[in-house]
């Protein structure tokens, strides 16, 4: 397994509301799919995982609500709000131009 | 952005229960233990795994928490809670700091609510800060003032300002309707409120065809007169009221806040109604005081190189003596009204901001000291997980609370001294009665006290606490003793320049108080009449008055000697001449400058014997020269040296009008000796008399009968009132011994001494205490150590010497920085300081040595309570 790549200051917050856009999900299954899909590449502190989902939450973009997880045990899933989604964009066009000026900067030099 | 607002609101009323995060945090270590299981691992080991996964989960707990919003009032609320819970366990601590924050604060409160209006505070006018006073100085009025035969020409040729507009001054004035009462009644150009940009309350500003002579009467009323004459009737507007006879209608109401620009109380005001046109071909012409609105984006500089031109041409007109004495004069309308006072409000607001500062150090010191205590409770705390700033919060709202306590305390400290000062103070200064504690001030103490707070309790709070204070051996805290010592340095330094300003000013006044005024001022008695124009319109009826009282005062009971004149020395009203204008006979006309002024007054013959004059040669004025046509004179021995350098000036001859074609000549009788007569601290003006002959062209308004009694001055007091009253009881007399009014011309200099004073010693005091307490606090750290030294053969004479010794150091060090600052900054003082210099080696010697010895004698204390340690006692504690 290679290294796995610290995270970029304030991409957690994107990740989750990328995460969260499919379905809505508890916090375990949002640290699980990011994993997976990053192929074990982006390994999120855990720990770090919950401050970010609660201040999502104060903030109005996800919400949260009890619910029973696949083994039928109290879960709290949280999903995207309305705002949440137009932030989701917001937050993706930012990044697309962020790493597109790197990628052209990276190129030049 | 409202969403989310809202969003964080609905959060902050209903909150999480704390039992939520902690099964969401349980739901996800069991998941990932369940997964580890299934992986195939021993169920202790998946734990194990999972969990360090996972991090620190209380960590992750507590930052959820501190997500939440509101979380950093509710810190706040809590340490403000803890602080609180620490000040009760230990009052005399907080006490202590609470009245010395209490002092500072509030006596800096009072002086700001003073000074404010003098030096910060914007003036009544919209855009007041492009309004500017402009005209002439002369060495007559050192104040700016406008002439008529010059202001039109001004007016219609200047090109710096907006508007510009004049008055002629304020006058008494009746008000003969109803409750006849004497009112001040101003005389305006019909553009100056609109110049000022002051709106009417009621009714409306006079027109430019009201402003004409023989136009009908109108009048302005200040609101209060409104308020007290007519009870704030609106319908007042277009009404008749009678003024010194005759009718005037009263076209509006000024608002309450007006002044006017030269400060003037203004009752009734009146359009100045002049002749243009004769005003432009007179000379002088009407003296008047003008007043300009700058145009947009041009300097005072820029205006005053914009009227030099037309000041140039009127000069041209003025006889040539006059050319090089008078200058243009173009300052802001604040300059001109705080002109004097100025550099006594930053004097009183520099002496308090000095207590303060030594205040906040005190409390610096205390707070340090405290903190050294509580090393073992910060440590633990520190250990405990608190952050660096977490504490650095905590301890900066201990001393926000603490500064904000003392600014409550302070409100009502400044109250009281702020009627002090209002009771202490001079008339001359602007302002004071004014002076209230208003919301800005509340807001600048408000703001001064989280200032302070900040100040004083960053300090200990940035100390960090270390490791070995959790070993619970007292530690010695060396670093807070230094930063302590320091503070104790800045303190005696600081209370040093106080010292130092005050001891100027006192040892100022003192000279100022025990000058010789060239006549004695025992048991003098003064009671000034002025005669109204209505009563006494003619100077047949005034001089019938003076004569009516004078005789039956004459032979009252206690009265020594009796004289009248037309003003009192030492200070304020006399009348003056240039001294160019007199002329000598048989000498040429001078041809030089005006010579300066020359004081003169209009007295009777026993003016001298009741002031105690010397005559110094030839003799006084005789009673038979009263009903004499002679023309005579008595000079002062000033202005007799100056004419007569080498000539005996009795017998001589002068004219005091010489450009005037028939001026009698005058005969000099005798010389007097020099009275002060420019006030207590200005130079002196050669001086002459007249003598007061029964005609009536000698005969003006107002008088001041003088006399030497041998009665208490109460009596003779009531005595003259009534004797007043009998000839015309409506007539206002002032009646003070003058030896009073030669102390209320020192009220200017008293006040700031008493108060620079008063700053001073509480400063020194606040100092004192402060080198006490470091003091002391060294010697109980150094207690084990002092026994170690005792143990081993020291003497309590070595032990002494020990302490002063460290203590010496700081006085010495804070002496040596505070000298070298009051020699900076003592210059400031040196236009308030009489007879003295600002540099004046006795005082600052005196100075020195009681501050050393005062500083010695608070060391003492400790130095002996360390000198008694018990080495057993004080080898086993800790």
């Amino acid at each position: 397994m290679a290294p796995a790549t610290d995270l970029l200051q304030g991409t957690l917050d994107l990740l989750i509301l990328k995460t969260l856009a499919l379905e809505s999900m508890h916090g375990w299954g949002i640290a699980l799919r990011i994993q997976q899909i990053s192929k074990d590449a982006l390994q999120i502190g855990q720990g770090s995982l919950y401050p970010a989902l609660h201040r999502l939450e104060y903030k109005g973009w996800i919400c949260a609500d009890w619910g029973a997880s696949e083994n039928n045990r109290k879960a709290k899933f949280y999903s995207l709000t309305r705002t949440g989604k137009k932030q989701l964009e917001a937050e993706l066009e930012d990044w697309d131009r962020l790493t597109t000026a790197i990628a052209l900067v990276l190129k030049q030099v | 952005m409202l969403n989310e607002l809202l969003t964080r609101l609905r959060f902050f009323l209903a909150r999480k229960a704390h039992r939520e995060v902690d099964e969401e945090l349980q739901f996800h270590l069991d998941q990932q233990i369940q997964a580890n299981i299934a992986a195939g691992m021993p169920p202790q080991e998946a734990q194990r795994q999972a969990v360090i996964a996972f991090g620190g989960v209380e960590r992750a707990r507590e930052e959820c928490h501190e997500q939440r919003p509101g979380y950093h009032i509710e810190t706040l609320v809590q340490d403000a809670r803890y602080a609180m819970r620490g000040f009760r366990r230990n009052p005399i601590f907080t006490v202590t700091i609470v009245l010395t924050l209490m002092l500072g604060i509030g006596a800096t409160t009072a002086v700001f609510s003073v000074v404010d209006r003098i030096l910060f505070r914007s003036l009544p006018y919209a855009h007041a800060d492009r309004l500017v006073s402009v005209g002439l100085v002369a060495p007559i009025e050192p104040q700016e003032f406008m002439l008529g035969g010059s202001y039109y020409d001004w007016r219609d040729h200047q090109t710096p300002f907006a508007a510009f507009t004049s008055e002629t001054g304020v006058d008494p004035c009746d008000l003969t309707q109803g409750t006849p009462a004497r009112l001040s009644c101003a005389s305006v150009e019909a553009n100056f409120l609109p110049t000022l940009e002051v709106h009417p309350l009621l009714g409306r500003n006079f027109t430019a065809e009201e402003d004409r002579p023989n136009a009908p009467k109108v009048a302005l009323i200040s609101y209060g007169v409104w308020l007290s004459h007519f009870g704030r009737d609106p319908g007042i507007v277009n009404k008749l009221i009678e003024i010194d006879g005759n009718p005037v209608r009263m076209i509006g109401v000024l608002p309450k806040d007006f002044e006017m620009p030269r400060l003037q109380a203004v009752d009734v005001m009146l359009p100045q109604a002049l002749d243009e046109a004769e005003q432009r071909k007179a000379d002088p012409g009407r003296v008047m005081w003008a007043f300009a609105r700058l145009k947009p984006g041009v300097t005072i500089e820029q205006a005053k190189a914009a009227l030099q031109p037309v000041f140039d041409y009127s000069l041209q007109l003025a006889p040539l003596q006059f050319r090089k004495e008078v200058h243009l004069q173009v300052r802001s309308l604040r300059d001109r009204q705080v002109h004097e006072v100025r550099l006594v409000a930053w004097v009183l607001l520099g002496a308090v901001i000095a207590v303060l500062l030594i205040a906040c150090a005190n409390v610096a010191s205390l707070l340090t000291a405290r903190g050294a205590s509580r090393e073992r409770e910060l440590a633990v705390r520190s250990a405990l997980g608190a952050s660096r700033a977490r504490l650095v919060v905590q301890a900066l709202t201990e001393s926000i609370v603490l500064s904000l306590a003392g600014a409550t305390a302070g409100f009502a400290f400044a109250e009281l001294l702020l009627r002090i000062f209002i009771a202490i103070a001079p008339k001359g200064l602007p302002f004071l009665y004014k002076a209230e504690i208003d919301t800005r001030i509340i807001f600048f103490t408000i703001l001064l006290s989280l200032v302070c707070g900040a100040l004083f309790g960053l300090a200990p709070a940035f100390h960090k606490p270390r490791a070995q204070a959790l070993a619970g051996r007292a530690s010695l805290a060396v670093s807070h003793a230094a930063l302590r010592q320091w503070l104790v340095v800045t303190q005696i330094a600081v209370s040093m320049v106080l010292l130092v300003g005050g001891a100027l000013l006192f040892h100022s006044f003192w000279n100022l108080q025990n000058q010789h005024l060239g006549m004695h001022t025992e048991s003098v008695i003064t009671a000034r009449i002025s005669l109204g124009q209505r009563n006494y319109g003619t100077s047949e009826r005034r001089m019938a008055f003076f004569q009516q009282l004078e005789s039956r005062l004459r032979y009252g009971p206690g009265v020594k000697w009796l004289a009248v004149s037309d003003s009192l020395p030492p200070g304020g009203y006399h009348r003056d001449q240039i001294y160019a204008r007199i002329a000598v006979a048989g000498r040429p006309k001078s041809r030089g400058g005006t010579g300066g002024q020359v004081a003169w007054r209009w007295i009777s013959p026993d003016y001298f014997r009741a002031l105690d004059i010397p005559i110094v040669q030839g003799e006084s004025f005789k009673e038979e020269e009263l009903t004499s046509n002679g023309h005579l004179l008595i000079l002062s021995k000033s202005l007799s040296s100056r004419m007569f350098p080498d000539q005996d000036p009795i017998g001589q001859r002068l004219q005091l009008a010489s450009s005037v074609p028939d001026d009698p000549w005058y005969t000099i009788v005798g010389v007097a000796g020099n009275v002060k007569n420019g006030g207590l601290a200005d130079e002196d003006e050669p001086e002459y008399y007249r003598l007061r002959r029964n005609r009536p062209e000698d005969w003006n308004g107002s008088s001041a009968i003088i006399v030497k009694t041998t009665l208490p001055a109460d009596v003779m007091e009531r005595w003259i009132r009534s004797q007043v009253a009998t000839l015309d009881p409506t007539l206002p007399v002032e009646i003070e011994t003058l030896r009073q009014r030669v102390s209320q011309l020192a009220d200017q200099p008293r006040f700031q001494t008493v108060l620079v004073g008063f700053f001073a010693a509480t400063g020194l005091v606040l100092a004192v205490i402060g080198l006490y307490g470091v003091v002391s606090f060294l010697v109980t750290q150094r207690t084990p150590e002092i026994g170690v030294r005792i143990a081993l053969g020291a003497t309590r004479r070595d032990i002494l010497r020990l302490v002063i010794i460290t203590s010496l150091r700081l006085i010495a060090l804070g002496t040596f920085i505070g000298l070298i600052a009051a020699l900076v900054v003592s210059r400031v003082l040196s236009s308030l300081l009489f007879n003295i210099g600002p540099r004046d080696p006795v005082t600052f010697v005196l100075v020195t040595l009681l501050l050393i010895f005062v500083a010695i004698a608070a060391t003492l204390i400790p130095a002996r309570s360390a000198a008694k340690v018990d080495p057993i006692v004080a080898l086993r504690c800790d």
